[in-house]
């Protein structure tokens, strides 16, 4: 099973080191420069080639905590992957309408949605946290988060 | 400046009203954070750093300092009570912390921690006073070659010494390197890899890279892991006392591994983890009675406690005074310096005494402020662990964008930290190290100029790493402890598939 893994895994490598390798050689060169900008890349990709092939014949055993770690149920992975979606959603109403809003609805939502069901503490958390942010980082610390529709 | 005066100057940076307010932040975060089951000091500093940009750095870099030494700090806390362990530093501290927590023995398992991370805190940082600026002084003379190799010798030993497969490892660093050819080259202005994308031609922040690989890969852990337990509010804790006989059975092991996790946290690669595990090992080798190890021995959990604390400020040593990380902490840390506009390095001492002495000095009373807070104040503190997990997760992955928006005010970096936190948690699921990748990050740059430096000073001849003893000796260090570790798990390995 783990060989499999390894192998797949060189392989993806491999494929990620001869697209860099690749883009490496493309890397414009300058006659005075004794050492150009292209040598540390295509050390690296070379490095990373040679990598992925020991990876690939590789004949390590895994252990239980590496088996565990990869056994991860589809459903656990939607969740993720819907965490994911919603951090997506958040960035893109994030500047337009305005770190407040977004970012209560996002804590709100993000907890109900992974199991948190006392909502009257979580309505007070998601409406407290951002508030509080917001004075520490525009008032005390002067960075600016987007503002958005709200007047202030 | 000799180290007495240059302490002086220290304490008055670390005993200023400001001081003690941002060492007493600093540690209290960092205890809260650290005790957060999954939550570790490279979160914890990265999340902070963001709070610092409109500080000056002295106060900065002290709080960032007691945010590291905290976490691990608090780190023991969720070991004990909850078999969890906030940090790798601290796996050890839960054979014999939690055993004890089981028998209601909480309080004097929490005391006992809190007790031996004081005495090896404050062991180490006598050392780190009288080794850094020794360091330093010999650094200095330190050409690009012998930077160079001692670079890539940290970059080989954390490699070599990570769990799990040495490949993985250092397919991890020459990953992270190869995020940092990304952006405009700053010697000649080519653009590397940058596919014409404004976006890109600066690279990426390391805090992008920091929060992604660390909080957001955590954050997906913690949503795997978010039915778990956490402490309930019977828990009962027991007396936080300690009896004479107890005290005298954790002398022993608190003084030696002090010292053993100096040397360990001092040594690139090495750190906390490794440091909490030798020294665990090493106590019940030579205790009288070792089958009490893991059953709540106090001697199983004084030694890890004192050694993981150790070897956190040991890791200070080469970070101040060769400015070179010598772990994915350590790496983070120097990121903080970095963003602040501090190099550390052997000019840091007599460049920005206040900033090197500040930091040493702060720590004596960071220790003093987190025996404090550990000991009366451990059952309220414990409540921070009641956190429900969903919410943990919302708001961390919040201080996360928050920290990466407010330093480039730039939505594409927001969705990078997505497509790193991404690649962080493939990482994980597939045994690839990170802290390789972090430290090769932020290596990457000043490991590319020395050796452009070291090429150009030898008209493009490779013998100039070879040609001096320092520079020779460094790499082949490197190279052995390279080579020693794949072969011992290769052959490990070898006979395991024989086996098989």
């Amino acid at each position: 099973m783990l060989a499999s893994i390894n192998r797949k895994l060189g392989l993806l490598i491999f494929i990620v080191a001869a697209v860099y390798l690749y883009l490496s050689f493309q890397l414009p060169n300058y006659q005075y420069a004794p050492i150009d900008a292209d040598v540390i890349p295509k050390g690296l990709g070379i490095l990373l080639l040679v990598l992925s092939v020991f990876l690939f014949f590789s004949r390590a055993v895994e252990t239980d905590a590496e088996k565990a770690k990869r056994d991860i149920p589809k459903t656990e992975l939607g969740v993720i992957a819907a965490v994911f979606a919603m951090i997506f959603v958040y960035i893109l109403l994030f500047e337009t309408i305005g770190f407040i809003i977004t970012t209560s609805l996002f804590i709100f939502f993000c907890s109900w949605f992974l199991g948190y069901r006392a909502w009257k503490t979580n309505i007070l958390v998601s409406l407290l946290f951002p508030i509080v942010m917001y004075a520490i980082f525009v008032f005390a610390l002067g960075i600016v988060l987007p503002r958005g529709i709200l007047p202030f | 400046m000799d180290a007495f005066q240059g302490l002086l100057t220290g304490f008055q940076v670390a005993l200023s009203l400001e001081g003690i307010m941002f060492v007493l932040i600093g540690v209290i975060v960092g205890t809260l954070i650290g005790m957060m089951p999954g939550l570790g000091p490279i979160s914890a500093i990265a999340i902070m750093i963001p709070i610092t940009y409109g500080m000056d750095p002295a106060p900065a870099l002290v709080m960032m300092a007691g945010v590291y030494y905290g976490a691990v700090f608090g780190g023991s806390t969720s070991s004990i009570l909850l078999n969890a362990p906030g940090i790798s530093g601290t796996v050890a501290t839960a054979f014999d912390g939690y055993p004890m927590a089981q028998q209601g023995k909480a309080g004097k398992a929490l005391a006992i921690a809190a007790i031996s991370s004081f005495i090896g805190g404050t062991v180490s940082v006598v050392l780190l006073m009288l080794l850094a600026p020794a360091l330093s002084s010999v650094a200095i003379s330190f050409g690009p070659p012998a930077y160079f190799a001692l670079m890539f010798m940290g970059l080989t030993a954390i490699s070599s010494l990570s769990e799990g497969s040495t490949i993985k490892a250092m397919i991890a660093a020459v990953a992270g390197f190869m995020v940092v050819t990304i952006g405009i080259d700053p010697q000649t202005g080519t653009q590397r890899f940058t596919f014409g994308n404004v976006n890109l031609f600066d690279g990426f922040d390391f805090l992008i890279i920091a929060l992604g690989l660390f909080a957001v890969a955590e954050v997906c852990m913690l949503i795997l892991n978010r039915k778990n337990r956490s402490l309930s509010d019977d828990q009962k804790l027991g007396s936080l006392k300690l009896s004479k006989a107890d005290l005298k059975e954790m002398s022993g092991p608190v003084s030696r591994q002090s010292f053993v996790g100096f040397l360990l946290g001092v040594l690139p690669g090495a750190g906390a983890t490794i440091a909490s595990f030798i020294s665990y090992i090493f106590e019940k080798r030579i205790a009288k009675n070792p089958e009490e190890f893991g059953k709540g021995s106090i001697k199983g959990l004084a030694a890890p406690e004192s050694s993981n604390n150790a070897a956190t400020s040991g890791a200070f040593v080469p970070l101040l005074s060769l400015g070179i990380p010598g772990s994915g902490t350590t790496a983070v840390m120097l990121g903080a310096f970095l963003v602040l506009g501090v190099q550390p390095g052997p000019l840091l001492m007599t460049d920005r005494p206040e900033i090197f002495w500040g930091i040493i000095a702060s720590m004596y009373l960071g220790n003093v402020f987190l025996l404090i807070l550990n000991l009366p104040l451990i059952p309220y503190l414990a409540k921070i662990l009641s956190i429900p997990r969903p919410l943990l997760i919302s708001l961390v992955i919040m201080f996360s964008l928050i920290g990466v928006y407010s330093i480039s005010f730039n939505v594409f970096d927001l969705y990078m930290l997505l497509v790193f936190g991404a690649l962080g948690f493939a990482m994980r699921i597939f045994s690839f190290p990170a802290p390789p990748f972090i430290l090769a990050f932020i290596l990457g740059g000043m490991m590319e100029q020395a050796f452009r430096q070291s090429m150009t000073i030898s008209n493009g001849s490779l013998s100039i790493f070879v040609d001096s003893p320092l520079p020779l000796s460094l790499l082949l260090v490197a190279l052995i402890s390279l080579l020693v570790p794949a072969f011992l798990k290769w052959r490990s390995n070898r006979l395991a598939y024989k086996q098989n």
